[in-house]
């Protein structure tokens, strides 16, 4: 069904409200008689905890509650990990910790008061007596042997160890010409959506059930877990998710903060409301993409890959983000050590180790980014050696545009642009006069680099796509109800969740085509798991496919029916009719026309057929193949030698993510993840010192990339549909920051003739670097 | 509350008063005793931009000013920037150019966005990006930003003449 | 008042720094004396030498063209302080008063050899900039003294100013930065950022008095530095750019590099 919507640059239909200040988020949302909540948190890395004292916070006025780990003891551990892998171990977690802390910012005592001051205020009396522990705070040193044991039911602080190999790895090494190798760290970072967590809590005592408001990106399994928590049916827990500043996945797990202000409202009978500070954010929500790569490479004389082989560590913290456990970087970092490239003798070990740290959660892209940053500057570095200018490299391994592919990690590639997107990148960023620039500039002793990262990245996380990534043995279930109103208005509802990417235009223009209605006549409703069809949520580039396939059988099933009840009217065959533009008329015959108007009405209130069920409403899910778009990065910079400073001159982006939905929304999410790479390589930072104290407790600390770091980005789009997918839309929105820093750092070592090996790279960082390649013999 | 203070001012236009503890923050005060929320909370130490309201004219951050000290000040915040007849152009152009995602930092953005416009009317795309650089965006990378504050430029030289 | 209040009480002018500091809990004075709506405490006069009320806002300053035509200096720092919207309540007299290590103004200051006039309940005195600043958040006030004005100083016939900042992002703490003021057998070098606060490299300001240039200035500049580590930079980092500040400076003041 072509239309007027799908493929158009719709603007926003939620922009008026977010524009007038009318968007509601979390802290805008205030039950009467709500109390608040302030945490007591952490500030050891590593201690047993010998007593806890809340007396004195409790008898301040204004206080109506303060609970630790020992008032919720009788009460199920909040949380049991459980990664669908035989090599995973399982990870339980108490809502407030008994026995021991973990790290700096961890919470150990809650405080209920009349206002968030007066909570704080409290919470700055609880007396929490410490036994330090010693504290390990580098993945490498926690899988020692005699590291010091974050979890010790689990014996030691390795979560899980995986191995993988396919071909012949051993064989390609041994006959290979060239083996060239790389340790890349990647920094922690972190999602930081401008709009913090919040949760409040509205238990009904009476009734046994309680209301949830979250800031979240997966309603219902919130409501799952939550109703699992608390013993409740399904049916008593209703969550419901305002307007979301922002997710980036962060937003896809359950904090132990949801679980405990529900507790904290049950026991006051009274809704109860947190929202989190900044330096609650930075330093107890969760962290990301810290991962250690040691990466292999075999190529024979010509450059031609033979062979790649990948540890990957990643530092996942001190408790395992729930559900995706801390596996979600590095395992997905591994699944694609191959990427675009023919390579079909792979091999790579994972480890996550507990780290004395705040939990490793989902960010946006995930492990792929640290993966494809190493794995694109030991490409580079080979190139270097090798003497091979670094796209011709690459183009002489990339899989084969346009046909399918099965990787030798075992996900199934759906065809794609890989050489073409590469080339289209050098042609748009002028690649051959920029290396005569780069020369002349270098000359003048200024350093100008350039670097590029294609990339294949998987669209529509669901069960296909998570087991080639390796998290096998669950389906998922998303589905989208269609209802067409008496009026012929169309109500959308769905647990797909945005937050911030315009879901309730884009599923609106699908749902406007195929029923042939204005895009004004359809509304969108998210965020209430009483009121919408069942979704796990948005995350993992999935809901622009799943939402528009679902979307196109439910609005197919409403479409037949109406389809139906005008044959009965026109008296014809539905075969004869067709329906657009508002209307459904006689193929042929364009005066016979009903308006849908016309034909709903009919529905609701007749004439209509008696074999027809004539409730306007179908609810469909679609649960997708593996598919997977891909994009290439290119990525100019000069670095000031005298400072290490590195200024962006110019980022061209070359994307496909197969059919188009709105390539205003495809263009705003591939440039706000780059923005987000940017961050990632030259900003932003979660250091720790020594003894485990965090040191990005502020915005001053942590820096996020602003409007004069952040040129403007030019996107480019190619279409290959996928042939698997209903409308061969493919998933997008994590690509600028899969491919992003890599092309930053390929950059800076470009300009600087050395191998890049960490971010993040801050000034000082890059001046080192700068020392180091002047010393080096050119 | 104990040792609470009157604080008179008016906002978007409307004479208002209520009370206010010395400790609470103008942010907190128009957001929870005035009702309007539209003005963002990100950091409250001065960092994101996210608060920033117009204070007699001049771009604020509403979680630096204690509400007391606005007493007897004209506050414009993003409830004020639409009319009866409809967004003001900066919000139409914000619209246009994709200059939101998710909306948390929009508020902000287009107050620090008329204080630009209000002081530099044709503002090149490197000023646009220096006086915006207090105001921090997670999902839009700036560039439709910065496109509809230069679109929003233009219609509103074109008004004025 | 302040006398009255003690020990605990704060002056708050601007609030740029103060207000982040009770937000995040780490200043908690019993008291705030909002010296913001004092009339007599603001405004921009030049009889003399330039003269600027202690809470005068920044954006005023900045805005000022009797402070761009007097004191450029001041105009070329003032760009680089925080971002407009903190600048619209920000004063001058607030950020040479909170001291903070990093800040441009009290570099401005020395390297202008300024003065700010102080008040309290026994009187008035005035403090040159050379007395001023003792150490991080630390200046010569005495408890009950309450800055009210500052006098920045005519640079000499001829000279030729500059001001340069490294920062890791428009508007941020300065990693290291330079304010110079240069005439022949002539010169003042202010460096902040790289110290425990802002400070004239006097053996710098001797080598460009005797003739040297710029390179030789800004390796004594740096030299005379006695920076932190801190997770934006190791100290050394502070220093090399410190170097490269105050070369730029004195290369924008019209020093031949040497």
């Amino acid at each position: 069904m072509t239309g007027r919507y799908v493929g158009a640059r719709v603007m926003r239909v939620e922009d008026p409200r977010f524009l007038a200040g009318r968007g509601v988020y979390i802290d805008d949302i205030e039950p009467p008689g709500t109390l608040h909540v302030a945490f007591c948190r952490s500030d050891h890395a590593h201690a047993r905890i010998v007593s806890v004292d809340c007396s004195r916070a409790r008898a301040l006025e204004g206080v109506a509650l303060v609970v630790s780990g020992e008032d919720l003891r009788d009460l199920p551990p909040f949380s049991t990990t459980i990664a669908t892998r035989p090599e995973a171990k399982t990870g339980t977690r108490r809502m407030l910790p008994l026995d021991r802390v973990r790290f700096v910012g961890e919470a150990v005592a809650a405080v209920v008061a009349s206002s968030r001051a007066l909570a704080e205020d409290a919470a700055e009396l609880i007396e929490v007596e410490y036994a330090p522990l010693p504290a390990v705070l580098d993945g490498e040193a926690a899988l020692e042997p005699g590291a010091p044991v974050l979890h010790e039911e689990l014996g030691d602080n390795n979560f899980a160890h995986i191995e993988f190999e396919a071909g012949d790895v051993d064989g390609a090494f041994a006959g290979a010409a060239h083996v060239f190798r790389k340790r890349f760290h990647f920094g922690r970072t972190h999602a930081a959506p401008l709009e913090g967590r919040g949760v409040i809590a509205d238990w009904d005592v009476a009734e046994g059930s309680v209301t949830v408001w979250t800031s979240t990106q997966m309603p219902f399994l919130v409501r799952g877990m939550l109703a699992a928590q608390f013993g409740l049916q399904d049916t008593r827990v209703r969550v419901i998710c305002p307007a979301v500043g922002g997710g980036f996945g962060l937003k896809v797990q359950l904090f132990v903060e949801e679980a405990i202000i529900p507790e904290l409202s049950r026991r006051l009978g009274a809704p109860v409301k947190w929202v989190e500070d900044r330096y609650e954010a930075l330093a107890a929500s969760g962290h990301a993409k810290e991962v250690l790569c040691e990466l292999e490479l075999a190529t024979d004389a010509d450059g031609r890959f033979l062979a790649l082989q990948g540890h990957y560590i990643g530092d996942g913290g001190a408790y395992l983000a729930h559900p995706w456990t801390s596996l979600i970087d590095p395992l997905c970092a591994a699944s694609f050590l191959p990427g675009m490239y023919d390579v079909q003798n792979v091999r790579y070990q994972v480890d996550t180790p507990f780290t004395n740290k705040c939990q490793s959660t989902a960010y946006r892209g995930v492990g792929w980014t640290p993966g494809q940053a190493a794995r694109e500057a030991l490409i580079d570095d080979a190139a270097r050696e090798l003497g091979i200018d670094p796209l011709e490299l690459r183009l002489r391994n990339t899989i084969p545009d346009g046909l399918p592919y099965r990787s030798a990690t075992g996900c199934n590639y759906d065809g794609g642009s890989f050489a073409e997107s590469i080339r289209r990148a050098a042609e748009l960023i002028g690649y051959h006069e920029l290396r005569v620039r780069q020369r002349e500039l270098r000359a003048q002793g200024r350093l100008l680099g350039i670097g590029f990262s294609p990339f294949v990245e998987q669209g529509a996380w669901a069960g296909a796509v998570a087991a080639a990534q390796g998290f096998p043995g669950f389906s998922y279930l998303d589905a989208v109800s269609v209802s067409m109103e008496p009026d012929g208005t169309v109500t959308l509802t769905t647990g797909l969740q945005s937050n911030g990417q315009g879901h309730e235009t884009t599923m609106a223009q699908v749902a406007a085509d195929e029923l042939g209605v204005r895009i004004e006549d359809v509304k969108v409703v998210q965020g209430d798991t009483a009121g919408t069809a069942y979704a796990t949520g948005s995350y993992g580039s999935r809901t622009a496919v799943i939402g528009s396939g679902a979307i196109r059988r439910a609005a197919g099933d409403v479409r037949d029916k109406l389809l139906a009840i005008a044959a009965h009217l026109f008296e014809a065959a539905p075969d004869d009719l067709q329906l657009a533009d508002g209307h459904i008329s006689v193929l042929g015959s364009p005066d016979k026309s009903f308006t849908i108007r016309e034909v709903a009405s009919a529905a609701y209130w007749g004439p209509r057929p008696d074999d027809v069920d004539p409730a306007l409403i179908a609810t469909r899910s679609y649960d997708p193949p593996e598919t997977y778009s891909n994009a290439c990065i290119a990525v100019v910079v000069e670095v000031d030698a005298d400072t290490g400073q590195v200024k962006i001159e110019r980022i061209v982006a070359v994307e496909d993510c197969g059919t188009v939905l709105n390539p205003a929304v495809v263009e705003g999410q591939v440039i706000g993840a780059i923005a987000q790479g940017i961050g990632c390589v030259l900003y932003e930072q979660l250091p720790y010192d020594e003894d485990g104290n965090f040191l990005a407790g502020t915005l001053v600390d942590f820096l996020y990339p602003t409007a004069p770091e952040v040129p403007a980005i030019e996107v480019d789009h190619l279409e290959t549909p996928s042939p698997v997918t209903e409308g061969g839309m493919k998933g997008m929105g994590e690509g600028g920051l899969i491919g992003g820093p890599s092309a930053i750092v390929n950059a800076i070592s470009d300009a600087l003739g050395v191998p890049v090996d960490r971010t993040p790279l801050r000034p000082c960082d890059v001046l080192e670097l700068v020392n180091r390649a002047s010393r080096a013999p050119s | 509350m104990a040792n609470e203070h009157v604080v008179q001012l008016r906002v978007n236009g409307r004479q208002l008063v209520a009370l206010a503890e010395p400790r609470a923050l103008l942010s907190d005060f128009l957001r929870h005793s005035l009702g309007l929320t539209g003005t963002h909370v990100g950091c409250e130490h001065g960092a994101c931009g996210a608060c920033t309201v117009l204070v007699d004219g001049r771009p604020t951050l509403s979680c630096l000013m204690l509400a007391v000290q606005a007493e007897g000040a004209e506050v414009l915040t993003v409830e004020g920037l639409a009319d009866e007849d409809g967004l003001h152009p900066i919000q139409q152009a914000f619209r246009e150019c994709h200059g939101l995602q998710c909306g948390f930092c929009t508020p902000g953005m287009l107050l620090a966005a008329k204080a630009l416009l209000d002081e530099v009317p044709d503002p090149s795309e490197d000023e646009i990006r220096e006086h915006l650089a207090g105001n921090v965006c997670r999902c839009t990378g700036y560039v439709g930003i910065v496109e509809a504050v230069h679109a929003a430029a233009q219609v509103l030289q074109e008004q004025a003449q | 008042m302040l006398a009255e209040l003690g020990e605990d009480a704060r002056v708050l002018a601007g609030g740029q720094s103060l207000v982040p500091m009770l937000n995040l809990r780490l200043a908690r004075p019993s008291a705030l004396v909002d010296v913001g709506r004092v009339d007599e405490l603001s405004g921009i006069s030049s009889n003399g030498s330039l003269r600027v009320g202690a809470t005068t806002r920044q954006a005023d300053a900045l805005r000022s063209e009797v402070v761009a035509g007097r004191t450029p200096l001041l105009t070329a720092a003032l760009r680089h302080v925080g971002h407009p919207a903190t600048r619209s309540r920000g004063t001058v007299g607030g950020s040479i008063a909170h001291a903070d290590p990093a800040a441009e103004l009290p570099a401005v200051l020395l390297a202008l050899d300024g003065e700010v006039v102080v008040v309290s309940a026994r009187g008035e005195r005035v403090i040159p900039a050379a007395s001023l600043f003792t150490g991080p958040f630390e200046t010569a006030l005495d408890e009950g003294e309450l800055l009210t004005a500052v006098r920045f100083g005519d640079m000499p016939e001829g000279a030729g100013f500059g001001f340069s900042e490294i920062a890791r992002r428009r508007g941020d703490f300065a990693l290291a930065g330079a304010a110079v003021v240069v005439a022949p057998g002539y010169a003042r070098v202010a460096l902040f950022a790289v110290a425990s606060c802002a400070f004239r490299a006097t053996e710098a300001e001797r080598a460009l008095e005797q003739g040297g240039g710029a390179e030789e200035a800004a390796a004594l500049a740096a030299a005379a530095c006695d920076p932190s580590d801190d997770p934006h930079a190791p100290a050394a980092y502070r220093r090399e750019v410190a170097r490269v500040a105050t070369l730029r400076a004195l290369l924008e003041a019209g020093v031949a590099r040497g």
